[in-house]
C-alpha cells in the first residue's frame, strides 16, 4: 500500500494550500445548506398534531446533537495519531475541534431544553437520557480544554489531551449506555421522549437532513479556518508562511 | 509485557507497594485525612437535608457514593506528586519491568490506604443514615468492588496533571464526569436490590467495570506518566 | 587489568561501543537546542557533557536515557536501536537527576531498598555496605528529610554501588557534595571506567578522572583531552 497520501496528510503546508481551494466551495454549500435549512425549518414545517410547532425547534436539535457525536470519535482518532506518528496537523484538529465541540453540546442542550420548556412544561428533565449523557459529554470536553489550556508545553498539552480524548472517548460510550440503564431503572413517572414518533414525515424527515448536513458543513467549515490559524501561529517561523504573510 | 510478572517483576511490585504502604504509614495525616473527610461529608447531608429518616434511608446509598467519590478524588492528589517532585517517577519509568505493574501496585497501595477504610466504615455511616438493612451486604460489596475502580480512574487523571504546579480544581473537572458509571452502578444496586433485584448480577456488573478498569487503566496511567515526566 | 584494557578501548573495537547517538536534533519552544550532535560512549569511558546554562545538557541525558522523546535522530544501544531492546538497555542503566529520587519520608536503607529492587534482588547487608561506602554509616536509619542536602545525594550515590548498572548517567551530582563527596564520586567513576562500565556526566566541576572526554554542547562537537 502507497502510504505518501498519509505523510502528505501531515504536512501542514499541503492542508493549508488543499484548504485554501476548497474552502470557497465548503462555505458557499454550507451557506446555501444552512440558508435553506433554517428557513425551511424554522418556517414552514407543518404543525405537528402532537408536538405543534416544537418540532421546528426539534430540527434544529436533531442536527446540532448528532453532529456533536462525532467530537470525541474526531478527538480520538486525531489523538492515536498525534500519539503513534506523532503528526502535528492531527493535533492541531484535535485542539480546535475540543472547544467546538463543547459548544456543539452546548447549543445541544440549549435546544433540548427550550424544546422541552414547551412539550414538558420544564427546562431541565433528568428522565431523558439523551440529555443526561450530552451533559457529562459537555463536561468531559470541558476538561480536555482545561488540560490543553493548563498545560504549558505545546508538545507535552498535545500528548496529554490526546491520550484524555481517548479515554474520554471510550467514557462517553460507557456513560451513555449507563445513564440509559439508569433512566430505564428508575422509570420516569411519564413516558418521555425526544424521538417524536408522531414526527416522522417527509415533511419533517427532509428538512432534518438538509439541516444535518448543513450543520455538518459549518462544523467543517468552522474546524478548517480554526486549523488554519493554528497552522499560520504555529508555523510562523517557516518560510512557506512569511511568504503567505507578506503577500498579504 | 509478554512475560508477565517474572520473578523480579513481582519482586519490584512488591517492594513499591510495601515502599507505598510504608511512606503512607510514615504520613499518618495523609491517610486519615480523607478517611475523616468521608465521615464528614456523609454527616452534613442530614444537616443540610433533612433529619427525618424515612427520607434519609431513600438518599443514603447515594450520599454515601458521592462521599465515597469525593474522598477518594481528594486523597488522589498525593498519588505521584511527590514522587513527581523528588525524582522517584523518573526511576520508575526507567525500570526494565513493566511500567503496568508498578503503577498498578501504586494504585493498590493508595487504595488500600484510603480506599478500604471508608469501604470498612461505610457500615456504620449507612446506619446513622438509616439505610434498609436488606441493602447493607449490596453496599458494602459494590463499594469494595467500586472503589477501586475509582482510584484507578483518578489514577489517569493525576497522572495527566502531575506536573502542574497549581493544579488548583482540574483533577476534579477531568475524572469526576469520569466516575459517574460506577457511581450509577453502586447506587443502582442498592436500590434494586431492595426491591428485590438478585444482588449477584449487579456484583457482575461491578466486577466486569472492575476487570475491565485494572487492565486498561494502568496503561493509560502509565502513559499519561510517561507524558508529563517528558 | 585496567591498562590493557583501556588500551584496547583506543583501538576502535566497534564491540565495545555502548552507547552511540547520531545526527540527534532537539528543539524546545522553536528554538534548536542542538542539532546533528553525534556521540558515541565506549565501555571504560568517562563522557563529560559541558556547556552553558540552557544549551540542553538535561535534555540531552534524558534523551539519551529515554525519559524524553522529543528528539529526531537515532540512538543506538550495542549497535542496534536502544528502543527495540528496551529492557536490556534500562537493565543496564544507572539515572541520577537533578532531582536525585530519594523520599523525604523514607530512610536511606528503604529508598535504596526500593531503588535497587527496581533493577535486581539486593541484600539488606549489601545496602548497608553501600551505604557505609558513600558515607552514610549511623544514619542508616535516620529519615531524609533530617539529612543535609548532600547527604540525600550521597544516598542516590549509593546506588551506584548496588544495582549493577553498567551505563550511568549522572545530572549534576557534584553540585550539593563536599571536599570528600567529590573526591568519593571521582573515584568510583574511575572505578567504575576500570571495571568496563561508562559514564555519561554533566557539571561544571573540573573532572580528575583518567581518560577523560569531554563533549561541549556549546561547540556542538566533541573535543579529546
Amino acid at each position: 500500500m502507497n502510504w505518501t497520501w498519509f505523510h502528505k496528510l501531515g504536512s501542514p503546508k499541503w492542508f493549508y494550500e488543499l484548504t485554501s481551494k476548497w474552502l470557497p466551495w465548503l462555505i458557499g454549500a454550507m451557506v446555501i445548506f444552512l440558508a435553506v435549512g433554517v428557513v425551511w425549518a424554522l418556517l414552514y414545517i407543518p404543525p405537528d398534531y402532537q408536538q405543534s410547532y416544537t418540532t421546528r425547534i426539534l430540527v434544529i436539535h436533531v442536527a446540532v446533537a448528532g453532529t456533536s457525536l462525532a467530537f470525541f470519535p474526531l478527538m480520538a482518532v486525531a489523538g492515536t495519531i498525534t500519539l503513534v506518528w506523532r503528526m502535528k496537523l492531527a493535533d492541531m484538529v484535535a485542539k480546535n475541534a475540543a472547544p467546538l465541540g463543547a459548544w456543539f453540546s452546548f447549543i445541544t442542550l440549549a435546544t433540548g431544553s427550550l424544546w422541552g420548556s414547551v412539550m414538558w412544561g420544564t427546562w431541565w428533565e433528568w428522565s431523558d437520557a439523551r440529555l443526561v449523557s450530552m451533559l457529562f459529554q459537555f463536561f468531559l470536553l470541558v476538561g480536555v480544554v482545561a488540560l490543553r489550556s493548563a498545560l504549558e508545553d505545546n508538545d507535552t498539552a498535545a500528548r496529554a489531551c490526546a491520550l484524555l480524548s481517548i479515554v474520554g472517548c471510550i467514557n462517553v460510550v460507557i456513560i451513555k449506555y449507563s445513564v440509559e440503564w439508569w433512566n430505564v431503572l428508575h422509570q420516569p413517572s411519564s413516558p418521555l421522549s425526544m424521538s417524536g414518533e408522531s414526527a416522522n414525515g417527509p415533511e419533517f424527515w427532509v428538512p432534518t437532513v438538509v439541516m444535518i448536513v448543513a450543520v455538518y458543513l459549518f462544523f467543517a467549515v468552522s474546524l478548517i479556518l480554526a486549523t488554519r490559524n493554528e497552522i499560520l501561529q504555529r508555523e510562523r517561523k517557516a518560510a512557506w508562511v512569511q511568504e503567505l504573510v507578506s503577500k498579504a | 509485557m509478554s512475560q508477565a510478572a517474572s520473578p523480579s517483576t513481582g519482586h519490584a511490585f512488591l517492594a513499591t507497594l510495601k515502599r507505598d504502604l510504608v511512606i503512607a504509614y510514615k504520613r499518618k495525616n495523609d491517610m486519615l485525612n480523607p478517611f475523616m473527610f468521608f465521615l464528614i461529608v456523609a454527616t452534613l447531608f442530614p444537616i443540610g437535608i433533612t433529619p427525618d429518616p424515612e427520607r434519609l434511608g431513600e438518599i443514603s446509598a447515594g450520599v454515601l457514593w458521592i462521599s465515597a467519590l469525593l474522598a477518594s478524588l481528594l486523597a488522589m492528589d498525593n498519588l505521584y506528586r511527590s514522587d513527581y517532585e523528588d525524582g522517584s517517577l523518573e526511576q520508575l519509568l526507567l525500570c526494565p519491568y513493566p511500567l503496568y505493574y508498578l503503577v498498578l501496585a501504586k494504585n493498590l497501595a493508595h487504595w488500600l490506604v484510603s480506599g478500604l477504610p471508608v469501604v470498612l466504615v461505610s457500615p456504620l455511616i449507612a446506619y446513622m443514615l438509616n439505610l434498609p438493612q436488606e441493602a447493607y451486604l449490596t453496599l458494602f460489596l459494590t463499594l469494595l468492588m467500586g472503589t477501586p475502580v475509582l482510584s484507578l480512574l483518578g489514577s489517569i487523571g493525576v497522572a495527566l496533571t502531575v506536573g502542574l504546579g497549581s493544579r488548583g480544581l482540574i483533577l476534579a473537572v477531568i475524572t469526576l464526569p469520569m466516575s459517574v458509571p460506577v457511581l450509577i452502578a453502586g447506587t443502582l444496586a442498592v436500590q434494586q436490590t431492595l426491591n428485590g433485584a438478585p444482588l449477584l448480577a449487579y456484583l457482575a456488573i461491578m466486577g466486569a467495570m472492575l476487570l475491565t478498569a485494572l487492565t486498561l487503566a494502568p496503561l493509560a496511567s502509565a502513559a499519561a506518566l510517561r507524558i508529563s515526566v517528558n | 587489568m585496567s591498562e590493557a584494557i583501556t588500551d584496547k578501548y583506543d583501538h576502535k573495537h566497534n564491540d565495545r561501543i555502548m552507547l552511540t547517538a547520531a545526527e540527534l536534533f532537539c528543539e524546545r519552544d522553536d528554538r534548536v537546542l542542538f542539532a546533528n550532535l553525534n556521540l558515541q560512549l565506549q565501555e571504560g569511558q568517562v563522557l563529560q557533557i559541558k556547556g552553558s546554562n540552557g544549551s540542553g545538557k538535561t535534555t540531552l541525558l534524558r534523551i539519551l536515557c529515554g525519559i524524553n522523546d522529543s528528539y529526531e535522530g537515532d540512538i543506538l544501544w550495542y549497535g542496534n536501536p536502544r528502543d527495540k531492546q528496551a529492557e536490556q538497555f534500562l537493565g543496564s542503566l544507572l539515572y541520577i537527576g537533578h532531582r536525585v529520587g530519594v523520599n523525604k519520608v523514607l530512610t536511606p536503607l528503604e529508598n535504596l531498598r526500593w531503588s535497587a529492587s527496581l533493577q535486581r534482588d539486593v541484600s539488606d547487608a549489601e545496602l548497608m555496605t553501600a551505604l557505609s561506602r558513600v558515607g552514610l554509616r549511623g544514619f542508616e536509619y535516620s529519615q531524609c528529610f533530617s539529612l543535609s542536602a548532600g547527604q540525600q545525594q550521597r544516598v542516590s550515590l549509593a546506588r551506584l554501588l548496588v544495582t549493577g548498572a553498567r551505563l550511568w548517567v549522572l545530572d549534576e551530582p557534584f553540585t550539593t557534595l563536599d571536599v570528600s563527596g567529590v573526591a568519593l564520586l571521582e573515584s568510583m567513576l574511575a572505578d567504575h571506567a576500570n571495571s568496563g562500565g561508562a559514564v555519561l556526566v554533566t557539571t561544571h566541576h573540573t573532572l580528575s578522572v583518567p581518560d577523560l572526554r569531554i563533549l561541549n554542547l556549546d561547540a556542538n562537537r566533541e573535543e579529546r583531552l
